[in-house]
Order: structure tokens, then sequence, then C-alpha cells
């Protein structure tokens, strides 16, 4: 535990240091996680226009505003790489020095992934800011469903990292199946609520989007910090959700990862 | 002390049979053929604590796959192998806190940070105590002469100097077995022979188990007492350096370009023709006789050019082990050779 | 002069798509990937005519035409126009563009069809599709005189595009570790996914009249929907006008860049 924990924040100093290098790409990067919402908030508020009663699924401009307000900071939290990034390891045998070390590799790329999203703060931060000034939008969210929903921002983003990195094992048995990743990014879009809110969704893809993870990750935080979610069990239980979910996905890797070392010892090394 | 210990140790690859045409290559996208690949075939010996062995053979012998299977970083199909108690494959942290393996090609530093972050980093996944992190960074740092480098970025530094971080870095946790796969490639031949000193010298302090891959005969002359030949995934020879350097009887291969064609003359009686087209002949000689042939091709015939060189690793070893890989060895002048005896140049 | 040039694009070309059967694998991954995309596009479209009549006056079926158009002109950008100017960033920071400037050719002509990723004409082909099909499901026809106002406000689209891209290429013979210009390009590119009238005025006006971006999308798709309200009678003069001048400022640029470049070499 106490070697895990040196080795973590180790990593966690390096891997700043390494975002400081390349400040301007992934600054970059934060640019591309807000202009995503900011054009489909701009499009979900024009489409609410078209209604007589100037709403849509329950959501006026106002209401927009703070759903994709809350999903930027969302996007920002849950931003995760592995699914693209594990491959080009496998590739270019970057992955065995790695497999070396008493330690797994998951750590490192953890360390990395918090290091972008902390590097990235003094830039997005105040983007957001600009982004809430222009926008105006309405919140009714209480204390505790901010506080609440803070927390389930977190666990977002923990649920989202194991999930691509279990997707990212993928590369193991297929390096180059880009595709994957896509699939899995895109299904996120659709499925999470990040392109429309649950509410606006067709009754089949609303069906679909209720039972896979993507919601818990993107619109339920949303709803939460917004103040959709009116009670507190309410809010209780997607937090339960996420848990639930969180601890599947942790299993999942856990049997993915031995496989998957298997497989790489077996054939490339 | 038995330190390492491997018995019948063997590895089967399936590497996908590629076919030519369009048709061809599209069924194989769903259907593959696969081609069996013994990489090690039946692979036994054991090593002492201290020893430095040295792993010789050609390209795709299986020495890097057999370095591969004791390091852990793959699992054999059959076989069995011990170091200091552990089985390699089950890659227990306990295990590989006590070893290091330091791949020429692959780097462990991170690429856009002074070689001192990954040195950190190192010492906390390893758990090092701080003390000893720091006398034996001072002094690795002191013996590798790594003072002017510790604030570069990695990927500035020349491959020379990164290797010498590489190096540091494996050695920072005081393994007690070091593999060494092609630690010389690519380097130029003053930094190849610090490399080796450094290599001796860190088995003498610390009594350290060195196992080495090279291609480069030197290397492993330089450096291991013994020595194991392997080829086609095969132990050819496994003993002294002595006895393998007289099995090796040396020669050299002289190449000449010829002003015009000599059909009459006998170039067989200076020594084993590898190649005589036309105006190109390339012929082995006991490295004794080196000088007098070179004397008598130089008056008997229109030399343009002459070159001496040490012949390949693959024809050594064919000599030596009475293997049929490029051609006869005793002579006759096949295209396959010509290719191996420039490669050596 | 142009069957010279003619020959030249040809030949590269050639080269290209002979380069494409070492790429298999890849191709046909690729392709997946734009299906993937343009699936996740029209589920937009669905979602969207799911909770609303019309967007500022946009139906389904003019959506359609522009999601249509959005991937056709993305499409377009990554058969030729990427592929060069990354290939140009690549010679300027190796310092080999040298012998494309040794070459008796054109400068810029040379640097901008040296690559063709051949494959992405899935992109183009599934958005004529797309759009084919809006344009259809509106008026039961494909209109003719739209159609080739579409064609002309495509191809201005396209000028402005590599017009943007020349001057970003060309800013690397000043700024050589400006490594992601591509991305920026893309961050901007995806505000185009839907019609600019969804925007502010003044996010309006910026995307019109400082970032182009409504003549790159809005206005193709507007012209092959001929609905006057989507753009006014000018817009296609106005498109024509800004392709000249942006085709004009680059070459410009270019040469600038390019003075600058070798006097800094020498």
């Amino acid at each position: 535990m106490r070697v895990l924990f040196n080795s973590f924040s180790a990593f966690l100093r390096v891997a700043i240091a390494t975002m400081m290098q390349y400040r301007g790409e992934i600054f970059l990067w934060a640019v591309w996680g807000l202009i995503n919402p900011a054009v489909l908030y701009a499009m979900w508020s024009a489409a609410a226009e078209g209604n007589v009663d100037q709403t849509l699924a329950g959501f006026d401009r106002g209401q927009f505003g703070a759903y994709y307000f809350c999903i930027m900071i969302i996007g920002h939290v849950t931003t995760a790489w592995d699914a693209y990034e594990l491959g080009y390891f496998i590739r270019s045998g970057s992955l065995s020095p790695k497999l070396l070390r008493p330690i797994l590799p998951v750590w490192e790329a953890l360390a990395a992934n918090i290091a972008y999203k902390v590097a990235t703060l003094a830039f997005v931060v105040p983007s957001w800011l600009i982004f809430y000034l222009i926008v105006r939008p309405t919140f009714s969210a209480g204390l505790w469903q901010i506080s609440l929903g803070l927390l389930a921002v977190v666990l977002a983003g923990v649920l989202n990292f194991v999930i691509g990195y279990v997707v990212a094992l993928v590369a193991f048995w297929s390096p180059k199946l880009d595709a994957v990743g896509e699939a899995y990014f895109g299904m996120a879009m659709m499925f999470g609520g990040r392109f429309a809110p649950l509410e606006a969704l067709p009754w089949l893809l609303k069906e679909i989007a209720l039972v896979l993870p993507f919601r818990w990750m993107y619109a339920f935080p949303a709803e939460l910090l917004m103040g959709k979610i009116a009670t507190a069990s309410e809010a209780l239980a997607g937090i339960g959700m996420q848990l639930v979910w969180l601890a599947a996905f942790v299993l999942a890797f856990r049997v993915g990862w031995a496989a998957a070392v298997k497989r790489y010892t077996a054939v490339s090394g | 002390m038995t330190q390492i210990q491997v018995r019948n140790l063997s590895k089967v690859f399936r590497v996908p049979e590629r076919e030519g045409g369009f048709v061809a290559s599209l069924r194989s996208v769903f259907r593959r053929k696969y081609r069996q690949v013994n990489a090690v075939d039946d692979v036994s010996f054991t090593v002492a604590q201290g020893e430095i062995v040295g792993f010789l053979g050609p390209n795709g012998a299986g020495k890097t796959t057999t370095l591969k299977m004791m390091s852990g970083l793959l699992h054999p199909t059959s076989g069995e192998c011990r170091v200091m108690g552990h089985v390699p494959w089950r890659r227990e942290a306990a295990y590989l806190r006590k070893i290091s393996m330091l791949m020429g090609q692959r780097s462990q530093m991170a690429w856009d940070l002074p070689p001192m972050d990954s040195f950190l980093v190192h010492g906390a996944v390893y758990d090092i105590p701080r003390k000893q992190y720091e006398s034996t960074l001072d002094e690795l740092v002191e013996l590798l002469d790594l003072k002017d480098i510790l604030k570069k970025q990695v990927r500035t530094l020349s491959l020379g100097e990164r290797m010498k971080c590489e190096i540091c870095i494996s050695l920072l946790h005081r393994p007690q077995v070091l593999f060494l796969d092609e630690p010389t490639i690519g380097v130029d031949i003053t930094m190849q022979a610090r490399i080796r000193d450094f290599v001796a010298g860190y088995n003498r302090r610390y009594g350290a188990t060195i196992i080495l891959t090279s291609h480069y005969m030197a290397d492993v002359t330089a450096l291991c007492k013994r020595i194991i030949v392997i080829d086609h995934g095969h132990i050819l020879f496994d003993g002294q350096l002595g006895e393998l350097s007289a099995k090796l009887a040396p020669f050299k291969v002289i190449k000449i370009d010829l002003d015009r064609e000599m059909d009459g003359y006998d170039f067989a009686a200076l020594g084993d023709i590898i190649l005589c087209e036309g105006r190109k002949v390339a012929i082995r000689v006991p490295k004794k006789s080196a000088p007098s042939v070179t004397d008598r091709l130089l008056s008997e015939v229109p030399v343009l050019d002459l070159t001496i060189e040490d012949p390949p690793i693959e024809d050594v070893i064919a000599r030596a082990f009475g293997q049929r890989r490029l051609g006869d060895v005793t002579g006759d002048a096949s295209e396959a050779r010509v290719p191996a005896a420039e490669s050596a140049s | 002069m142009i069957t010279r040039a003619a020959k030249l694009i040809s030949l590269y070309a050639r080269v290209n798509i002979q380069n494409l059967a070492a790429y298999r694998f890849d191709m046909y991954m690729r392709i997946v990937v734009s299906i993937l995309h343009l699936i996740s596009e029209l589920m937009g479209v669905w979602i969207i005519f799911h909770g609303t009549r019309s967007v500022r006056g946009w139906q389904w079926q003019h959506m359609l035409v522009l999601v249509g158009v959005y991937r056709l002109v993305a499409g377009g950008i990554r058969i030729a126009i990427v592929p060069n100017m990354r290939r140009l960033l690549e010679d300027i920071r190796n310092g080999t563009l040298d012998f494309v400037l040794l070459r008796p050719v054109n400068s810029q002509f040379l640097v901008s069809i040296r690559e063709v990723v051949v494959y992405r004409v899935a992109d183009v082909l599934l958005g004529i599709f797309v759009a084919g099909y809006g344009c259809y499901a509106l008026r039961g026809a494909l209109p003719f005189r739209e159609s080739v106002e579409f064609a002309l406000m495509l191809a201005a689209g396209f000028a402005i595009v590599y017009a943007v891209w020349l001057m970003l290429g060309t800013l690397c013979f000043w700024f050589v570790r400006v490594q992601n210009i591509e991305m920026v390009f893309w961050n901007v590119f995806e505000a185009g996914r839907f019609p600019i009238d969804i925007y502010r005025p003044q996010v309006r006006w910026l995307l019109t009249y400082v970032i182009p971006l409504a003549f790159i999308t809005t206005v193709p798709a507007a012209a092959l929907i001929g609905d006057e309200a989507k753009i006014p009678p000018s817009a296609p003069l106005w498109g024509f006008a800004l392709a000249g001048i942006m085709l004009f400022v680059s070459n410009r640029f270019w040469h600038f860049g390019l003075r600058h470049y070798s006097g800094a070499s020498a």
C-alpha cells in the first residue's frame, strides 16, 4: 500500500511535468472538450424555441444552458484516452518495460489522466466561467444536490477511466482496432446524455440508454448538479448505481487484465 | 550456488502466413493460415550466482525469446524455469524487484523529461530505501559519468548518453540478476567498450548474475567466461570461452575486385572460395595466413580493390558446428552467402 | 501547362492508389469508423426531430442534407487537403522541403497534390448519398438548377478550406513547432455540423465573415435545399468573392513564407 502510494505520487509528479512540456497540445485537447457541448447547447436551445411552449423534453433555454454547462465540466473530468494509447504502446513495444516493473501499468495511466485534468484547470475554469456568463443558465440545485453532484462527477471520472481501460484491453488481441474506441466514444455520446438529455431521446434509444452504464457518467451527474433530481433518495440511488458499475468494471478489469497479460506473454513479449 | 535453472524450455509461435493477391488477402481476414515456428526448442542450462553468461547467435536464433522467458515477459510453450526460486512468468512483484532487463532498443525513460525524473519514479516503484537510493545513484552517476546530462531532456540525448541512462536506471534497485538484450546495439565502439567495462564492474562489486545476448562477438568474448551458442532455437554449445575459441578456428574473409576476369587462376589453392563471379572474388582463409595470401593476390592477380573482413557470426557458427546454413561451407559459389558476407563489413 | 498539371496529379494519385494495398487493414478500419460516424450523425438528426419539428426553419430533410454535406466536405478535406498539409509540415520540420523547391514545377501546386488518401472517397460517397436522400425526401426529385448551384458553392467552400490550410501550413515556416494545427482546424470545423442559424447573431457573424465556416457547410447545403430563407440571394456571390480573395491572399502568403524560409535556412 505504501509502495503503491509512493509510486503513484511519483507517477503523478512526472506526469504533471510531462504535461507541462506539452501545454500547447493539451490546451487544444481541452478546447475540443469545450466546443462540443457549446455547439450542442446552441443547437438544443434553438430547437426548444421552435416549440410552442419554448421547451423541449422539459428543458427551456436556461435549463439547456445549465445542463450543457454541467456536461462541459463532466466531459473534462471524464476525459480518457487509453482506448487509443494502449494499442500504441503494444505496437511500439513500449509496453514491455512497463510490464517488467513490479506495479500495474494502469496506475501510471491513471496518474497521467489525473495530471492532464489538473494541468488544464487553469485554462478550462475561466472558459467555463465565460460560458456561464454568456449562457446565463438557470440552476435549481440546493447545497446538498451540488455536494452530492460533485461526488457523482468524481465517480463518473473514475468510472469512465476504468471502463475506457477495459475497452482498451481489446488492443491486446488486435492492436489496430481503432473502431472499438470510436464505437465506445460514440455510444457514450448518444446513450450517455452528452448529445442530448436522456429525456429528449426517442423511446427506443432511451430504453437502451437506461440499461447501459453511460448515463451514470454524464446524464446523472449533470441532472443532479443542475437540480433536476429532486429527492435525496433518487440521488443516492444514482450514486449507488455508479458504485455498482464501478465494482463490476473493476472486476472486469482484473479478469481482463490477467487474460490480456497471458495473451501478451504467449505471443509477443 | 545455482541461481537460474532452465529445463527443456520451448517456445512455439504461431505466425500467420501471408498470402499474395487481393482475393487471398481478403480471405485471410476471415480465415488465417498459421505456421508453427519453434523459436526456442528444448533448451536446458543452469547458471550459478555471479556468473556472466553470454548468449551468442545470429538474429532470430532464439536468444531474446529465451531471455524474455527468463524475465517473465513470455510464457513458454513447455518446460521449466526457476530464477532465484521464482517461476518468472508468474510475474510476482517480489521477483520483478530482484531482476532487471535492459533492452537496447526499448526505453524505460520518460522521453520529455530529464533522466532524474525517471530515476525518482523508479526509486518509488521499486521501493528503494532513501539512503540506498541516494548512494546507489551517486555511485552510478560517478561511474557512468552522468553528471552533465542529468538535467537534459532524454529526447535530446545522444544514443550513447541515453544508453548510459538506461543502464543507470536498470541498476538503481541493485538487481541480483541482470538480463541484457543487445546492450551495445547502435552505439559506437568506444561506448561499447565502456558499457562492457561497466557491466563487468557491476558483476564484481555486487556478485550479480548477468545474462547477455549479443550478435557482436566482441561483446561476448570481452565479458563472458561462459558462452552459450544458440541457433534455430537449439543450444549448439555451452562451455568455456576458451573451448569455443579453439572450435572457432579464427579466419578472415578476403574480398577482391579484379581488373579483368581470371578464369585460369586457381583461387582454391589459397583458401575456401565463398564467391567467384566474374571480377568479384571472396576467399576464406585462416587468420594466420591472411597476410601471406594478401601478398600473393596483390602480386599475382590484377587487383582493383581488396578488403579483409571478419566473417559474419552466422558463418562462424555454421563453420564451427557444421550447420548447413548459408550454403555449403566448403565453398561452392552460392549467391545466398554474398549479402551475409557483406553485412559483416 | 494544364495537361502537364493533370499528368502530375494523376501520377501522384496512382502512386497513392498503389500504396493503398499495403495499408489494407487500416483502410477497412477507417471505412468502418466513417460509417459509425455517419450512423451517429443520423441518429442525431433523429433525436433532434423527435423533440421538435424545425430548428430555426430547418426541418429534418434539410438537416439530412446538411449532415450529408458535412460528411462530404469532411471527407474531401481528408482526401487531399489535410494529407498534403501534414506532409508539408513534416517536410518543413525535416528540412526536406528543399527537394520540392528544387523541382521545376510551381511549388504551391506541388505541395498541394502529393498526397491523396483514396479510401476517404467512402466519406464523400456516403455524404452524397445522405444529402441526395434528404433532397429527394423534400421534393421527390433532384432539382437541376439547385444541384448546379450546390456544386458551385461546394467548390467555393473547398477553395476556402484549402486557402485556410495553406495559410496554416505556411505559418509553420515561422513556428516550426506548431504541431496541432490540425486539431485547431477540426475543433472549429465541428461547429459546422449544424446550420449556423442556430447560433446567436454575433457568433453567426463571426462564423460568416471572420472564420468563414458558413460558406463551407451551411451555404452549400442551403443551395441544394433551394430555400431562400436560409441564405440571402447574395450569398453565392459573397462566397465566390471570399474564395477568390482567400486564394489570392494565401498564395501571396505562401510566397512570402517561402522567401522567409529560404532566407532563414541559407
